[in-house]
């Protein structure tokens, strides 16, 4: 302490010691901040500087092409076509201008503001909603970015858009594209809602292949999200071109004579005259066809009717073209999805049955021995029952028959002796189900594992089938379980047995290739966007069926003589000479009446190749409750035949009215 | 501080051997440097936002050494008028003072705030030369006796001086420039010779006034939360711990050199509210690191070191009062600024001095130490020793 007296006479008071004390608490005070400073900065600072340079970057994706889908001779089915989406990010727009925004963007594109309203409900408060239903051209992108500042969150982004060359042209193979529903979110590694995927068909299948990676800009942001200056660009990696089996010719064609077999379908039901009031038809409104390679299992064409229009879901659909065509079922892809009683056709699988098993009627030990295909059968399954089983097909008797005889004239009776043979060999042993056995072997009542989404396997009943109904679904199934009865019914494709036009091919094909099944595929091969092939899908083999030549040659015998002089005679009379190299079944799935009344027409089927003698194309045609298999679904694949043989491709008549 | 020497009764005689009739020639370049570091600073945390949204990145700088200039005027201006000047009008300058505070509340709030009364493109802040004036007035009422001690009187008298602009500053409100007046208050009181048990009840007086602050809900809710997450600084990072967080990533990243000017991200792309102001030394320790960090550090350990040598040498006791008062003026506004971005205080609003953005802290402050200067070349107007004028 210093107190001092100063020359002037005045008092002064001044504390020197108190001064001092309040230096060494600033001393301390500056002190802890440089111990501080050094902490954060030289102790801690690494970890900040991570923190910093993660701060400030922000990235904004770029989204890629997608892949091109083309046929098998590069025509281009699907592409991508750059354009323009509006995008709202509702975080940027207040709550309260919300409706005056709406309404002006509706102004400016046209539309009514409740469609707008809706289109941004979809997505959640404080998103980014992305309106691709909404197509707008560079004038009305220019506008919206002009009114920018009364159009808070509303920007106009460059997005590649899918176009569909074709129309509705192989639909059910290319599929659509949709918003990823939340499914869809859990199937797939991806984060973006607002970029659309593949929903059906090839579009959904090959979806990884098509889709591509996006790229993005990398940018410096403050943390209002402005963005100060762009650091890099990853440029997006397009999409892979899918290169499909399917030949946009053939489609064509195809497609065409299945609108042709409709409309002969309904003007046979227009000329028909029917006993019974009740039992009037339906008109005929689907059908399916597929043309698949024997002995590649590559799809050629697979058309299904009614068809839809891809190029209608980009940029979402809207919902009552939606409903109108659920409404008539456009989106089933009938050849896989499309599951009937495959009738007569399934009679080919019971004749390599029979012949490799040797398995004949009660009485006969080869396949060249007859019975009389005689007009009712009477069983009583050796309880006391009497069955009377009518020969539907021939009121009258058909003359005695040999196997030959039986598949060329699909003759009921005879193989249902067959299956009564089976029952009294084996009824109750593991042999009883050797013609599912069989069936299942050609891949009948299992997925033929092609590559497009939502297969139906169908369903081929047998003894364990009834079981597990009856634990699960016992309305399904009588209380007395499997029968005889119900075996008889499967060896002429019906009761408790229903198959895809798939299906039906590729057992087809796999019993007149001398035993290979083959995955169906609808794709080739996967290419970069520069044609570069990246993969080929090879034919593959799903497994091998023992089957002798010499059922094979029989059995290609036989199904030349159904359209040389069996039930496919008249249909397949345009064809001339070349009838000779072509074979193949009728088959009609019975008429019914549901348990509401409504009558059901037969189901019209043809199964067959081309050439007899050495398989190429198997045809599988299906017209849904459109008639005799004859007379509807075998001058359809006539029809197809002559396309495939290079004939000149006649009109569709009428053949014979067969196995109603 | 080592000059000050382990006895400090020496330190009086130290003092009384160094007259300095001239203006303190290290106080102004000091001030001088640390306003053009603070210039450039705001250049650096502006430029980019400024070139986008006007396309004139200068403009905050040019603003800021306006203020500079104005500021270095103010010093040598207020070093030439003889402080003894506002000894015979302290009712006069406290009056004035009260006025303007008075005033400000009625001028239109801005970001919440009634702080700002608008003058021509610029914001005149009166709470900024409020503390000035008051330093100046309670320095005026703590020696007019000429006792060593203090009474408890004259206490009483001193607290009820600061007390009347705390409550206007408070209605403001400005709960750091508050904090200002009281640690000026009771710095300049625990010279004037309080005793301590004088400091005792001031000290008691001051935990009672916390624990009321909080018991009757003075506290605006955002000042609770700012509390709140100072104690818990892992908290809300994207909210309240918004600054703190954004200003530990700019000043730790600066690491021992500091990223280079205009090299720091953090601060050149408006990641922390307030940069150019309250926020200002992130600007230095992320582009300058620890080593221009603790230059700033350093020099401002000169500054209070050359104000408390006048407080300690000072003529008379009023002039030692306003040194005082300045120096307890600049190492709370320091050690709370800076000890805000280092989180080691909660986030106040003081500015830097000198470096900080805007023109009434920093032109109240030079005036005030302009002041300190004319008590410091008062002392002894001709030096009888050259050899002494060293400076």
């Amino acid at each position: 302490m210093s107190d001092r007296r100063r020359p002037d006479g005045r008092e002064q008071v001044t504390n020197s010691w108190r001064v001092g004390i309040l230096a060494l608490l600033f001393t301390g005070a500056l002190s802890i901040l440089f111990f501080r400073l050094w902490f954060v900065q030289l102790a801690a600072g690494p970890e900040w500087l991570v923190e910093a340079d993660q701060n400030i970057v922000s990235s904004e994706s770029i989204a890629a092409p997608r892949g091109d889908i083309v046929d098998r001779n590069g025509m281009v089915l699907a592409t991508s076509v750059p354009g323009l989406i509006i995008e709202i990010d509702r975080s940027l727009l207040p709550i309260e201008v919300e409706d005056d925004v709406l309404q002006r963007l509706a102004a400016i594109l046209e539309l009514s503001p409740v469609e707008v309203r809706q289109a941004v409900e979809r997505t959640g408060s404080g998103e980014v909603a992305a309106l691709p239903e909404f197509e707008i051209d560079a004038d009305t992108a220019y506008l919206i970015m002009e009114q920018r500042a009364t159009l808070p969150g509303v920007t106009v982004r460059a997005l590649p858009v899918r176009g569909y060359t074709q129309g509705s042209l192989m639909g059910h193979v290319l599929g659509h594209m949709g918003l990823p529903s939340p499914g869809d979110l859990e199937r797939l590694p991806i984060v973006d809602t607002n970029t659309p995927i593949g929903k059906l068909g090839v579009e959904r299948e090959y979806e990884e292949f098509l889709r591509g990676a996006p790229g993005k800009h990398v940018y410096r942001i403050n943390p209002e999200g402005t963005i100060l200056e762009e650091i890099g660009t990853v440029d997006p990696t397009p999409g892979a071109t899918v290169r499909l089996t399917l030949d946009v010719e053939a489609q064509a064609e195809v497609e065409r004579i299945l609108v042709e077999a409709i409309e002969l379908s309904n003007a046979l039901k227009e000329t028909q005259e029917e006993e019974d009031p009740a039992e009037t038809p339906q008109p005929t409104e689907r059908a399916t066809a597929v043309v698949m390679e024997v002995n590649t299992g590559a799809i050629l064409a697979m058309a299904s009717y009614p068809t839809f229009e891809p190029q209608a879901f980009v940029g979402g659909i809207d919902v009552d073209s939606f409903e109108e065509l659920s409404e008539r079922q456009a989106f089933n892809n009938l050849a896989i999805q499309g599951v009937k009683p495959p009738a007569s056709t399934f009679k080919s699988i019971t004749y390599v049955t029979a012949m490799e098993e040797n398995i004949f009627p009660d009485g006969v030990s080869t396949p060249e021995e007859t019975i009389e295909c005689s007009s009712q059968l009477a069983h009583d399954f050796g309880d006391d029952s009497q069955h009377l089983w009518r020969n539907w097909t021939y009121p009258e008797s058909d003359g005695p028959q040999n196997l030959h005889d039986a598949l060329r004239r699909s003759c009921n009776i005879y193989f249902w002796e067959v299956a009564l043979s089976i029952w009294r060999a084996y009824a109750r042993t593991d042999r009883e189900g050797i013609v599912q056995e069989w069936a299942r072997a050609v891949g009948i009542g299992r997925p033929t594992q092609v590559d497009l989404p939502f297969e139906h396997e169908g369903i081929l009943g047998d003894r364990q089938l009834f079981e597990e109904w009856r634990e699960r679904q016992p309305w399904r199934v009588r209380a007395e379980g499997w029968l005889g009865g119900d075996l008889m019914n499967i060896v002429v494709g019906q009761g408790p047995i229903v198959a895809t036009p798939l299906q039906m091919a590729v057992a087809y094909a796999s019993m007149l290739n001398g035993g290979t099944v083959y995955q169906p595929r609808v794709a080739d091969a996967i290419e970069t966007a520069d044609g570069e092939r990246l993969r080929t899908l090879e034919p593959r083999v799903l497994r091998s069926v023992d089957i002798s030549p010499d059922t094979v040659a029989s059995l290609r015998t036989d199904l030349t003589s159904v359209v040389r002089s069996g039930t496919a005679r008249r249909a397949f009379e345009d064809l001339g000479g070349l009838v000779e190299v072509v074979g193949g079944k009728t088959g009609t799935a019975q008429s019914f009446t549901d348990q509401e009344g409504v009558f059901h027409d037969s189901t019209a089927w043809f199964v067959g190749v081309a050439p007899i003698d050495a398989p190429r194309w198997v045809v599988a045609v299906m017209v849904d409750e459109g008639g005799s298999g004859g007379a509807v679904a075998a001058p359809a694949a006539r029809a197809i035949f002559q396309y495939l043989l290079g004939a000149g491709v006649t009109p569709l008549v009428a053949g014979e009215d067969t196995e109603r | 501080m080592a000059v000050l020497g382990p006895s400090l009764d020496g330190v009086g005689g130290i003092f009384e051997d160094r007259p300095r009739p001239t203006p303190d020639v290290i106080v102004f370049v000091l001030m001088a440097a640390l306003m053009a570091l603070g210039s450039v600073m705001v250049y650096s945390s502006t430029f980019v936002r400024l070139d986008e949204e006007t396309g004139d990145p200068t403009s905050a700088m040019r603003r800021q050494m306006i203020f500079a200039g104005v500021a270095l005027v103010t010093y040598v201006a207020s070093s030439m008028i003889d402080y003894r000047l506002y000894r015979r009008f302290p009712f006069l300058i406290y009056g004035i003072m009260m006025i303007a505070l008075i005033g400000v509340l009625f001028a239109p709030p801005q970001k919440g705030a009634t702080r700002w009364i608008p003058v021509g493109a610029f914001q005149f802040q009166p709470s900024e030369f409020a503390k000035v004036a008051l330093i100046v007035a309670l320095a005026s009422l703590l020696t007019r006796g000429a006792r060593r001690r203090l009474s408890w009187r004259s206490l009483g008298t001193a607290l009820l001086m600061a007390a009347a602009p705390s409550f206007l500053i408070f209605l403001q409100p400005d709960l750091g420039t508050m904090l200002v007046v009281g640690f000026i208050t009771v710095g300049m009181l625990f010279v004037a010779g309080s005793s301590i048990r004088q400091m005792l009840v001031l000290g008691a007086s001051g935990v009672v006034g916390v624990i009321a602050v909080f018991q009757l809900d003075i506290l605006k809710s955002y000042q609770i939360a700012r509390l709140a997450g100072f104690f818990d600084q892992a908290s809300d990072l994207q909210g309240v711990n918004w600054n703190l967080y954004q200003s530990q990533i700019a000043i730790g990243s600066g690491q021992l050199v500091g990223r280079g000017l205009f090299q720091g991200t953090q601060t050149r792309l408006s990641f922390i509210p307030s940069q150019t102001t309250d926020f200002i030394f992130t600007a230095v320790g992320e582009q300058f690191g620890f080593i221009g960090g603790s230059a700033v550090i350093l020099a401002y350990a000169i500054l209070i070191w050359r104000v408390l040598i006048v407080a300690a040498g000072a003529p008379n006791a009023f002039g030692s009062m306003i040194a005082v008062g300045m120096a307890a003026l600049l190492a709370f506004h320091i050690f709370v600024n800076i000890g805000m971005t280092v989180g080691l205080v909660p986030v106040t609003g003081l500015p830097l001095p000198f470096m900080s953005a805007g023109g009434s802290a920093m032109i109240a402050m030079a005036g005030g130490l302009g002041i300190v200067n004319s008590v410091w070349r008062s002392r002894s107007p001709v030096s009888d020793r050259p050899e002494a004028r060293d400076l």
